[in-house]
């Protein structure tokens, strides 16, 4: 697992963007307390999800076709044809660090 | 059904077609109605087939996304026409009134009913009827409008008959192509 | 993403909005004759003159385009058109309200293809899938195309914006032109005239939901002129509507002779009879009139005494170019230009927020019944104006003068009120002033000349509100 940041750079009910080092860009969401970890990248025309998309209800909305991913499973709904579902990464809170399982197939 | 005299409540259970006699008897009504109207004869309208307790709804259509809540229509927002027994004697008093410049020379009509379904409601002495019309309106050499729709209809079993105690009116248009509506759907 | 110095860079497209210039038609300016009192019929059929009308005043002038109750919260969104120009009306995140041209940078299809909405994210074209946020910045395509193309720069494109955009009181107007005076300015003191609909009540103004769109074959200004000063054509033209309605004839009143004028500020016009509910009478329901009375008694504070009479009058107006409405008769309308020939009327009702409910719903009955495609009065307007146009196909017809002559010199200096004054609402002063106007957005290349000219108001040292 990779540290990705600090657990209180997330704040609740938004998404961060953050960037792995030779490994690319990543968002850190919280949603009710709980912190998910996702590529900073719609599938489907590959636009940031933390620069032009929000949170909303429990899912990621991507702010170009208005994609939305369930937080978790990543299961896509209102998708445009051909956008596939979002992968989010096992992470851990560990004593205020948030280490994500990303690796290189993401 | 849900209340059917409730005027926003458009049929949504239409599973109890009448018997052929009634059904016959509605027809028989609508087409009456049909030619009274294409004769312009409104008093006559008023008082053989509506109502008094009549509500006549005809909303403005709007074009909208299929998710959107509010619909295409509304009751309650503007409309062509939402009237009781008092607006539409109103409307007939204009008719009638040798200064209605846009009734002289009269417009020749055509009002075309089809596609009539008849239907039991829980009230024995209401039956609800679906039809759609096409009205034509031509005036002077060339001016001819048409409009497009469906009706939904409450009559009241009056007599041997029937009188005109609810109608929805949906036409197929957004921007009304016709300066005004100076007829009865 | 390329940063510009390579072959893809040097051969992108500009995708700069463009606002076009106005120029000069001083010939089609000489089509008003302002000694004779005389229209030209060409400025009814003519199609140069219409194509010009479309650059010369749709392009420049400032257009109503939305109340703000119709888009209350962001994401709310309405579709409009000024003139031609197809456009959304959008509520942003941040409470302004934008306006952007309804047509993709791409193709050019329409990105909004719906009446009205709430709650949007972004329009998506449904051609190629061009997404653009509420804010009209592209926020992506479809799929990953354009990710290595060389001249596409995402930043650089989004719907085009109006040029200007600002609010008078809840209503809603814009400009495709950057270098509009403000929107005040455009209206001038009109204004206070605009304030007896306005502003005559706590809270302000709201457009009962939906409304109404027809057809009617005619040239635009045949109706903006005469709701800008015509209430003589209401004698004639709505004696049926009046009787079914009131049992009886359209009748100013000779006691309100000496109080009923004319007022024009930069072609806007509003007439009036100042008779307190002459109008609301007319939508046929007596708690409405009441409602009226009391209303008029309220704001004398707020308006004076004048403008306190005139809520309910018998009375129109029109905002130049093609926005007019009926005090009293709570009718908002735009008579939005479809060809020499042809207008797209759109027509709202306007409520007091703070009437009560049953009010409300009694001024929407009101308007159904009387100023709507079957309303007892407008029935008869369509067919005057429908041939007041046709009849100029006639090569010859189309040669013959006009009269627009009626109250010459009835101006009137002693009226303590802004703008031109004439005596008495049954004139064609009004009328003049709307076409000098016309004529003068024709004649004019820039915005000094157009708001120094005739129609400007006269300079007056003491404005009070009586």
């Amino acid at each position: 697992m990779i540290n990705i940041c600090k657990s209180s750079e997330i704040p609740e009910g938004e998404m961060i963007k953050k960037e792995v080092s030779g490994l690319g860009f990543y968002a850190l969401a919280r949603h009710e307390g709980q912190i998910f970890v996702f590529p900073d990248k719609c599938p489907h025309a590959e636009e940031s999800l933390t620069e032009q998309g929000w949170l909303e209800d429990g899912r990621v909305i991507c702010g170009v076709h208005f994609a939305e991913f369930e937080l978790e499973t990543g299961e896509v709904h209102n998708r445009p044809i051909g956008c596939p579902n979002l992968s989010f990464f096992t992470c851990e809170d560990r004593n205020g660090d948030v280490f994500a399982l990303i690796n290189e197939e993401n | 059904m849900s209340d059917v005299l409730d005027i926003t409540s458009t049929f949504d259970d239409l599973s109890r077609p009448t018997d052929a006699e009634t059904e016959r008897a509605v027809a028989r009504f609508l087409h009456a109605e049909a030619r009274i109207l294409d004769r312009e004869a409104y008093q006559e309208w008023l008082e053989e087939f509506i109502d008094e307790d009549i509500h006549y709804w005809m909303p403005d259509m709007e074009t909208r996304n299929r998710s959107d809540p509010r619909g295409t229509f509304r009751y309650g927002d503007t409309a062509y026409f939402d009237d009781r027994i008092s607006e539409l004697r109103v409307r007939i008093a204009r008719y009638n009134e040798p200064s209605a410049w846009a009734d002289n020379p009269a417009t020749r009509h055509m009002h075309q009913i089809s596609n009539i379904e008849v239907f039991e409601t829980d009230d024995p002495k209401l039956v609800a009827a679906c039809s759609v019309f096409t009205n034509v309106r031509n005036r002077n050499e060339t001016d001819q409008d048409v409009v497009y729709g469906r009706r939904e209809d409450v009559l009241r079993r009056h007599g041997n008959g029937f009188r005109l105690c609810r109608r929805r009116i949906f036409i197929v248009q957004n921007v009304l192509l016709s300066k005004n509506l100076n007829t009865f759907l | 993403m390329c940063q510009g110095s390579c072959q893809g860079a040097a051969n992108r497209p500009n995708m700069q909005p463009t606002y076009p210039q106005a120029t000069a038609f001083p010939e089609f300016a000489a089509l008003v004759n302002r000694e004779k009192a005389q229209v030209d019929r060409r400025v009814f059929t003519d199609e140069a003159v219409y194509r010009a009308e479309l650059q010369q005043i749709f392009a420049r002038a400032w257009l109503f385009i939305a109340h703000e109750s119709q888009v209350p919260n962001p994401g709310d969104f309405i579709r409009t058109t000024m003139g031609e120009d197809d456009v959304v009306v959008v509520r942003q995140r941040d409470k302004t309200i934008n306006a952007f041209l309804n047509s993709c940078p791409h193709r050019g299809n329409r990105v909004c293809m719906v009446d009205a909405g709430s709650k949007a994210r972004g329009f998506i074209c449904n051609y190629h899938g061009w997404s653009f946020g509420i804010d009209g910045k592209l926020r992506g395509t479809d799929g990953k195309v354009y990710e290595t193309d060389e001249a596409f720069e995402k930043s650089e494109i989004g719907l085009t914006p109006v040029a200007r955009i600002a609010s008078y009181k809840g209503l809603v107007f814009a400009t495709f032109d950057p270098n509009a005076p403000d929107l005040t300015d455009y209206l001038g003191d009109f204004t206070f005239y605009l304030d007896i609909m306005l502003d005559n009540d706590e809270g302000g103004t709201e457009f009962i939901g939906g409304a109404i769109r027809s057809e009617i074959d005619c040239n635009w200004k045949l109706p903006a002129e005469n709701f800008v000063g015509d209430i003589l054509h209401a004698f004639w033209t709505h004696q049926s509507g009046a009787q079914a309605i009131l049992g009886g004839g359209v009748d100013l009143g000779k006691r309100y002779d000496e109080l009923a004028f004319q007022a024009s500020v930069y072609g806007h016009g509003i007439e009036t009879n100042l008779d307190k509910v002459g109008n609301t009478r007319t939508l046929g329901y007596p708690e409405l009139v009441d409602y009226v009375f009391d209303l008029s008694e309220r704001a004398v504070e707020r308006l004076g005494e004048l403008r306190a009479r005139a809520i309910g009058a018998i009375s129109s107006a029109t905002v130049f170019p093609n926005f007019s409405f009926l005090p009293g008769q709570n009718t908002f309308r735009v008579w939005h230009p479809r060809g020499p020939n042809k207008i797209e009327l759109v027509s709202w009702t306007i409520v007091n927020k703070n009437a009560p409910d049953h009010i409300k719903e009694l001024y929407r009955k009101g308007v159904m019944m009387t100023f709507s495609p079957g309303g007892v009065f407008e029935m008869d307007d369509g067919e005057n104006w429908e041939y007041s146009t046709r009849v100029n196909h006639g090569f010859v017809t189309r040669q013959q003068p006009l009269h627009y002559a009626l109250g010459l010199g009835t101006e009137d200096k002693s009226r303590e009120l802004p703008g031109h004054i004439h005596k008495g609402s049954l004139n064609d002063a009004n009328q003049r002033l709307f076409y000098t106007r016309w004529s003068e957005f024709m004649e004019h290349d820039n915005w000094s000349d157009l708001q120094n000219g005739e129609t400007a108001s006269p300079k007056k040292t003491n404005i009070a509100a009586e």
